[in-house]
């Protein structure tokens, strides 16, 4: 047992001094201790601090990318209504022309019609007057000529009224004829 | 020439470890070659072998004290 | 004397002398009665200041964009907590146990880098009281958790009786899982941790007193082959740095797995 002795004497290696497992673990205890309480808090909360802010700039990334997506899609869907709404304003445009149109077509023709009236009307008023004013002079006309011809007075106006009239219902019949003919 | 056998004793119980350890290493490194996504697996099981292997030499040296 | 391998008995030997590791554990400081305080103590109790500083003065500002002290700060924070934790332990478990693995590697870490500092030069673990300690604490977490977590039948049951095996075997089969994954699994734990560091150590300070030994008392010829042991020391210097950053790294990925057979569902 001589490795027992005296540490000068060369002691056995493998024989603990108790003293030195009791400092050993007081010193790994005491480390042990202060990394559980300082070092590893404060090394675990920089790594969240980072993770955080890395997680952080990639949510604000994100979001960036959001809002450039929604006013992309606001840009488009007000690009599409403004396209909507000058199709429909187009609509509207030829519509209203050809309402328009079709409105003056119609006041054209209804113009035209009424103007065409006018004229007849107009062209029939003149023809009754002329045909009465006609109808007169011939009368007295062929009354003088038929009275210079056959040299009777025709002054009473009772004969050569009825003259007149059977010569005018001659020249009708005879235009009727004409006419059928 | 003065010395003492335990010394032999420890070189040679160091041999076994020796050879043991450089196989179960070897192996792991071919099978981490073959394999890669394999190590996480394997680690542990390495140095459990590795402690187990090495103990043996240990066992030597502490002999070679304790004579 | 002890007759074993790494304590050459010393005496009226002649010639070069390996160093032992009386030469390493150097003398207390003080002591109050069995309590000897040394150097190895000290260097514990400045690994805690030290972690705890870096960390809260990196930490301090909390700044979006962090400072390169922050980076720093923040990659080992980021490869506790996400390499070791939530890779092995598994997403929807590792927050609670965060800080004992950062703790954990960060404190084995600086402790294991004292040995390549010039003028420390001690690995703390090479202590093993100190990697027991370590150990007991990553042990007393995991069965602790397990038990808690599955309760004390079912965490024995996955711990001792692995599945899709014959009924039969179970009889050679648990005492075996009992002994590897209850007593063996700390033992190692911590001695890994020991060993490498103690190893390591040893090693260096071999190749350094040689080279010392060959220029200061061999003199002549033997002079010359002092290149050849400072050369090798170098190197050895080089490689224990990288042990004593694996060594850490291992020591936090074993309390990671061990947590994860803890925390998860029966296999």
């Amino acid at each position: 047992m001589s490795f027992l002795m005296a540490a000068e004497e060369g002691a056995n290696p493998l024989i603990p001094n108790i003293w030195e497992i009791a400092i050993t673990a007081i010193g790994f205890l005491i480390l042990l201790f202060i990394v559980t309480k300082y070092v590893v808090p404060a090394f675990e909360k920089i790594y969240q601090d980072r993770k955080e802010a890395i997680e952080g700039g990639l949510a604000k990334a994100e979001k960036a990318q959001a809002e450039a997506a929604a006013a992309r899609e606001e840009y488009g869907q007000q690009l599409e209504s403004a396209r909507l709404e000058a199709q429909k304003i187009r609509e509207e445009a030829r519509a209203e022309g050809d309402s328009i149109i079709a409105e003056a077509k119609e006041r054209a023709s209804v113009e035209a019609a009424r103007i065409t009236e006018n004229a007849q009307k107009t062209i029939a008023a003149e023809r009754a007057s002329a045909q009465a004013s006609l109808r007169t002079e011939v009368g007295t006309l062929a009354t003088a000529l038929a009275g210079k011809i056959v040299g009777e007075s025709l002054a009473d106006d009772q004969r050569s009224s009825r003259v007149v009239d059977r010569f005018l219902a001659d020249l009708d019949a005879q235009q009727q004829a004409g006419a059928t003919r | 020439m003065e010395g003492s056998l335990t010394a032999i004793g420890y070189g040679l119980s160091a041999i076994g470890g020796g050879i043991g350890v450089g196989l179960i290493f070897a192996a792991y490194m071919t099978s981490v070659a073959r394999q890669p996504e394999s190590q996480k697996t394997l680690q542990p099981m390495l140095f459990l072998g590795f402690a187990l292997v090495e103990a043996l030499a240990i066992l030597g040296l502490v002999l070679a004290f304790i004579m | 004397m002890i007759s074993n391998g790494l304590v050459v008995a010393a005496g009226e030997q002649q010639g070069y002398q390996a160093p032992t590791i009386d030469d390493m554990h150097l003398p207390a400081i003080f002591e109050i009665g069995s309590f000897a305080f040394g150097k190895q103590m000290l260097l514990v109790m400045l690994s805690v200041v030290i972690v705890a500083g870096f960390f809260m003065y990196a930490a301090r500002k909390r700044a979006m964009v962090p400072s390169r002290t922050q980076f720093i700060g923040e990659m080992g924070y980021g490869m506790a907590r996400n390499s070791l934790g939530k890779e092995i332990i598994g997403a929807h478990a590792y927050k609670p146990f965060v800080p004992l693995l950062f703790t954990a590697f960060f404190f084995i870490l600086v402790n294991n880098l004292y040995g390549s500092i010039p003028l420390i030069q001690l690995p703390t673990m090479s202590y093993v009281g100190s990697a027991y300690a370590l150990a007991i604490i990553a042990y007393v977490t995991w069965v602790g958790v397990g038990i808690k977590r599955k309760g004390l039948g079912t965490f024995f049951k996955d711990m001792t009786m692995p599945s899709g095996v014959p009924p039969v075997i179970y009889v050679i089969l648990i005492p075996i899982e009992f002994m590897s994954n209850m007593l063996i699994r700390p033992a190692t734990h911590a001695l890994r941790l020991f060993a490498t560091m103690f190893g390591g150590h040893l090693a260096i300070m071999v190749a350094a007193s040689l080279t010392q030994y060959l220029i200061m008392e061999a003199g002549g010829f033997a002079a010359l082959a002092s290149v050849g042991s400072g050369v090798l020391g170098i190197f050895l210097f080089f490689l224990e740095l990288m042990i004593q950053c694996i060594q850490a790294y291992v020591f936090t990925l074993l309390l990671a797995v061990y947590l994860q057979g803890s925390v998860s569902e029966g296999h």
